[in-house]
């Protein structure tokens, strides 16, 4: 490897092509008003519902009435006969037939930020290996290879730790991130992509000879200069012109959909995150992460004190949102191939400490799939009476990450080459689907 | 007549771009600066001429043709970002292009080593270096900075750079005779305020070797056994919870473990403590001329940051390249660099002054046609700073607390933080995404830039009166660029910008906008 002298040419080919092809000289605006499309026919698409904190299990879909960690939580009849959620999700109760719930999820790391890299990208933290997080991977994957949008969409990211990224996939991957940028409860649903619309003072005339000329000194610098960099700034430049000129095919307008679907979301930013999840998906981005972290609870998830209004504010957030979602992709003919991930980074302890509050807990705890791919309407593993342990059928983080790629249709073995050259495959090696889920 | 009187107010035009050239507090004169008086020019040379040697004589190994040397536009911006971290103003690079002096180059390393701004940017480059990017306690990196730019600033000699930050304590922070004994503490609770922490950082950053991988277990690509990690991580058994101390223990234990290991160097066969203190004996076996990777590893650093790239194997896993890379260039350099006792200055002024430094990027066609050119230069990424400081020069925007600067009020924060979310300590990786193309596009600052109300550089070109459209875009290229353009740039822009019946102000705004958005902005050639 010595880069002084050896000749690190990589893809001579590629680059001269890329030189040589002309660039299309930008039409201006004229998209704007570009209908949207529909989802790429047979598109698998994966929309992550992040519960950064820690959700506790026992509040919400691993309910335990007849033992005192339970706590005041009543559970309630689902629309599948003997499975029984929290009663502070009655909209989802509903959803069951689509739903399934992993109760046996168990892991060792419970450590926020070491359990948030294991979850996000299904491997434990290694220092020497940058793993990429689960929506650069899927959307490596799954996007096609021209989209307008970016595969990859991030909406008011909360998490421990600054994982989750591409890692090692390199910045192509690397999600666009969507925050409200107002502080105003009232407002908050405004989500945004910033800087996304030019300023006031310029023209349409004059952004169109802006990108023109733009695209004319990138193409003068690129026939002089040879280097991978000059040709990730064009392409990233391409990415973003699009993003601007398409006004991301009016994705973030979230006010061309009706009120009272809107309403139905939830007036909050993870509602109107869900929302604008399926707006998303509908023009082909296979990757969506929501996060849930507010709800006036800068922690999240991460009840430990006050465990029991805390996650009844929480649920009662995600509970209309998440429902809303499955409704509105089922009407649309999405739910089959959109696949719904509930995760946070561990479960919650079952008992209940002096604060009120429940504890990291990653032994026994649970997460949700639901959508496309899967048979609903299943419990995959048991915590017992207390809740205190895996008593039955234990699914490993890795398997889960198995079952994920299985459901949105693809082989957890594939590899990716890390940076030192070292390949990583989707799922841990070893790893194996929950079989009895997947839809064959 | 006529062209007297252009000169005239041309020159007045000027005096704006020297205003903000002294508010950006860099250099008078660069290259009749009283600095160089004082310096030895041919001192440098020498090791410049052993460098250009070496490298000659791997290129006619490798058959291929000695790069070219770059013009003295190229020259100079390549030079100002790399030593200061921002590109001349355009009277500077007047001056500069202007000169017929044949030493012109010289000169302008030696002075730009010297100015205050080199050891404030060298500082940030360090820091990155200490703290990469992405990891988690970076902002307690950027604390790190004011010991930095001291020991930059003093050029003090890398082996006591080394020796003060490894030997530093937390109850220095109270003696006033080590004033910045708090910003170099900063290195340990960076590095998670624990042995282990610390001695992973340590051997990664002076010596070039990975040992985290060790930690937990054997290392799976390197020698590296989870003895190797520990025995290093006992010398600094007295870093815990955040307090800095020698601690007279010389044996550590894993948290999660019963095997308690003692302090061992790597790569020798056993270490004799004696009674000294660890950290002590530790620094002194780091920086001690039989240690086969300080001198190397500090070599490769300071080529990769001015080069683009590092001379063997990659700058913190130099246990993984091999001797015959290492015997071409790196080791020989390293020699020489323990030899001028550990003077950074003296070993970045050779480099500057080297062909290696200042050959060309490849073109495309150079790297498809029949002549093979050795390929030495890549592009290299600006970091955020520089992207913002290069901003600030090229728009000439205030500096002064009092006048709402850009640096102050939130903006430079802003737009450093953005980039910072997508940037790769590899030079040669361009790791914006579309939230960064995006805020260049349309974000605050490059708005302002571009409206005739707000922007300074672009007022004061498109208002001087008598100036000829032509020596308009001169000087906006020249500010942005460091560079005239091209007769093809000058054709295309200036009739695209015509034929369009925009006014003048439109037509440069345009201008002024694509050039901050082009890749030459952000990519250092």
């Amino acid at each position: 490897m010595a880069q002084f002298n050896q000749f690190t040419r990589r893809d001579i080919a590629r680059m001269l092509m890329a030189g040589a092809a002309g660039i299309s000289c930008s039409g201006w605006m004229p998209h704007l008003a570009a209908q949207a499309e529909t989802a790429k026919k047979n598109g698998r698409a994966c929309i992550l519902l992040w519960m950064g904190g820690g959700p506790s299990q026992l509040d919400t879909f691993d309910p335990k009435p007849d033992h005192k960690n339970g706590g005041p939580v009543k559970p309630i009849d689902t629309a599948v006969p003997g499975i029984q959620i929290s009663e502070y999700l009655p909209g989802l109760a509903k959803e069951m037939k689509d739903l399934v719930l992993f109760r046996g999820m168990t892991s060792k790391e419970g450590d926020h930020g070491r359990a948030t890299q294991l979850m996000l990208t299904g491997y434990r933290p290694v220092e020497a290996v940058n793993y990429p997080g689960i929506g650069s991977l899927l959307a490596k994957e799954l996007a096609p290879a021209d989209g307008e949008l970016p595969g990859f969409v991030s909406i008011s990211p909360f998490r421990f730790g600054g994982v989750g990224g591409p890692g090692f996939l390199g910045p192509k991957y690397a999600p666009l991130t969507v925050s409200g940028n107002s502080s105003d409860p009232n407002a908050r649903a405004d989500l945004t992509v910033e800087n996304m619309l030019p300023p006031a003072h310029v023209s349409p005339a004059s952004m169109k000879s802006r990108v023109e000329m733009l695209q004319f000194l990138q193409q003068e610098f690129t026939s002089k200069v040879a280097g991978e960099a000059a040709f990730s700034h064009q392409a990233n430049y391409d990415r973003a012109i699009r993003m601007v000129e398409t006004q991301g095919r009016n994705a973030f307008n979230l006010d061309d959909e009706p009120d009272a679907l809107r309403d139905a979301y939830g007036r909050n930013r993870f509602g109107q995150g869900c929302l604008l999840a399926r707006r998303l998906v509908e023009r082909g981005v296979p990757f969506i992460e929501v996060s849930l972290a507010n709800s006036g609870n800068v922690f999240g998830w991460d009840t430990h004190a006050d465990n029991f209004n805390q996650v009844k504010s929480l649920c009662d957030v995600l509970d209309p949102a998440w429902s809303a979602l499955m409704n509105d992709l089922r009407d649309r003919g999405l739910l089959e191939t959109t696949t719904i991930v509930w995760m946070g980074e561990f479960g919650r302890t079952p008992v209940i400490n002096p604060n009120g509050g429940r504890d990291h807990f990653p032994l026994a705890w649970s997460t949700v799939m639901g959508g496309g791919g899967l048979n609903g309407g299943q419990v995959v593993g048991d915590t017992g009476k207390a809740g205190a342990e895996v008593v039955d059928r234990p699914v490993q983080v890795k398997d889960f990450y198995a079952t994920i790629c299985r459901a949105v249709g693809l082989n957890p073995n594939k590899e990716n080459i890390s940076t030192i050259g070292r390949p990583i495959s989707l799922a841990e090696a070893g790893a194996e689907a929950v079989k009895e889920v997947l839809r064959s | 007549m006529t062209s007297r009187l252009q000169f005239f107010v041309l020159q007045c035009g000027m005096i704006l771009f020297v205003a903000g050239f002294y508010r950006s507090e860099c250099f008078g004169q660069l290259l009749s600066s009283d600095v160089v008086r004082d310096v030895d020019l041919h001192a440098g040379k020498v090791l410049a001429n052993w460098i250009d040697e070496k490298s000659q004589a791997q290129w006619d190994q490798e058959g291929v043709a000695a790069p070219l040397i770059v013009d003295d536009s190229t020259f100079l911006r390549r030079l100002f970002l790399d030593l200061t971290g921002t590109i001349p103003s355009v009277a500077t690079a007047r001056e500069f292009l202007d000169s017929t002096d044949p030493y012109k180059r010289d000169i302008a390393i030696e002075v730009l080593l010297r100015e205050p701004r080199s050891a404030e940017h060298l500082a940030r480059v360090w820091r990155r270096m200490l703290v990469p990017t992405g990891t988690p306690t970076e902002a307690m990196g950027q604390m790190i900075e004011p010991w930095l730019k001291d020991q930059f600033a003093r050029n003090a000699p890398y082996d006591e750079f080394a020796r003060n930050l490894l030997t530093v304590k937390s109850t220095d922070a109270t003696d006033p005779t080590k004033p910045y004994a708090t910003s170099a503490i900063m290195f340990y609770q960076a590095a998670g305020g624990n042995a282990e922490g610390a001695a992973d950082s340590a051997t990664r950053f002076f010596l070039g070797v990975r040992l985290g991988c060790a930690k937990c277990h054997d290392h799976p690509f390197a020698k590296w056994k989870q003895e190797d990690f520990w025995g290093m991580a006992a010398f600094f058994a007295g870093v815990q919870n955040g307090t800095v101390d020698d601690s007279p223990r010389t044996t550590i234990r894993p948290s999660d473990s019963d095997v308690e290991y003692t302090a061992k160097l790597l790569w020798e066969e056993e270490t004799k403590l004696d009674g000294a203190s660890p950290r002590k004996v530790f620094a002194d076996w780091v920086v001690s001329e039989h240690n086969p990777n300080f001198a190397a590893t500090a070599v490769n650093r300071v080529w990769q940051h001015l080069c683009g790239r590092s001379l063997a194997g990659t700058v913190d896993d130099l246990d993984q390249a091999n001797a015959e890379d290492r015997a071409i260039l790196l080791d020989g350099l390293a020699m020489e660099f323990a030899e001028s006792k550990f003077d950074l200055r003296h070993l970045i002024s050779a480099i500057c002054r080297s062909k290696a430094y200042q050959c060309s990027t490849v073109s495309p066609d150079q790297l498809g046609g029949k002549l093979q050119v050795a390929d030495v230069r890549p592009l290299k990424t600006l970091s955020p700073e520089q992207v913002f400081d290069a901003m600030e020069q090229a728009l000439m925007l205030p500096v002064g607390r009092t006048d709402n600067a850009a640096r102050f009020n939130g903006q430079r924060a802003t737009i450093v933080s953005r980039m910072n979310e997508a940037f790769s300590d590899s030079p040669e990786d361009f790791s914006a995404g579309i939230p960064q193309a995006l805020m260049m596009m349309n974000g605050t600052l490059i708005s302002d830039a571009t409206n005739l109300q707000t922007s300074r550089t672009l007022r004061a070109v498109v208002d001087a009166p008598f100036m000829k459209d032509e020596e308009r875009l001169d000087t906006l290229f020249l500010a942005t660029l460091t560079r005239k353009p091209s007769k093809r740039e000058r054709e295309v822009l200036l009739t695209s910008a015509k034929a369009d019946g925009a006014d003048r102000g439109t037509v440069f705004a345009d201008i002024m906008w694509a050039l901050l958005n082009s890749p030459e902005f952000v990519l250092s050639r």
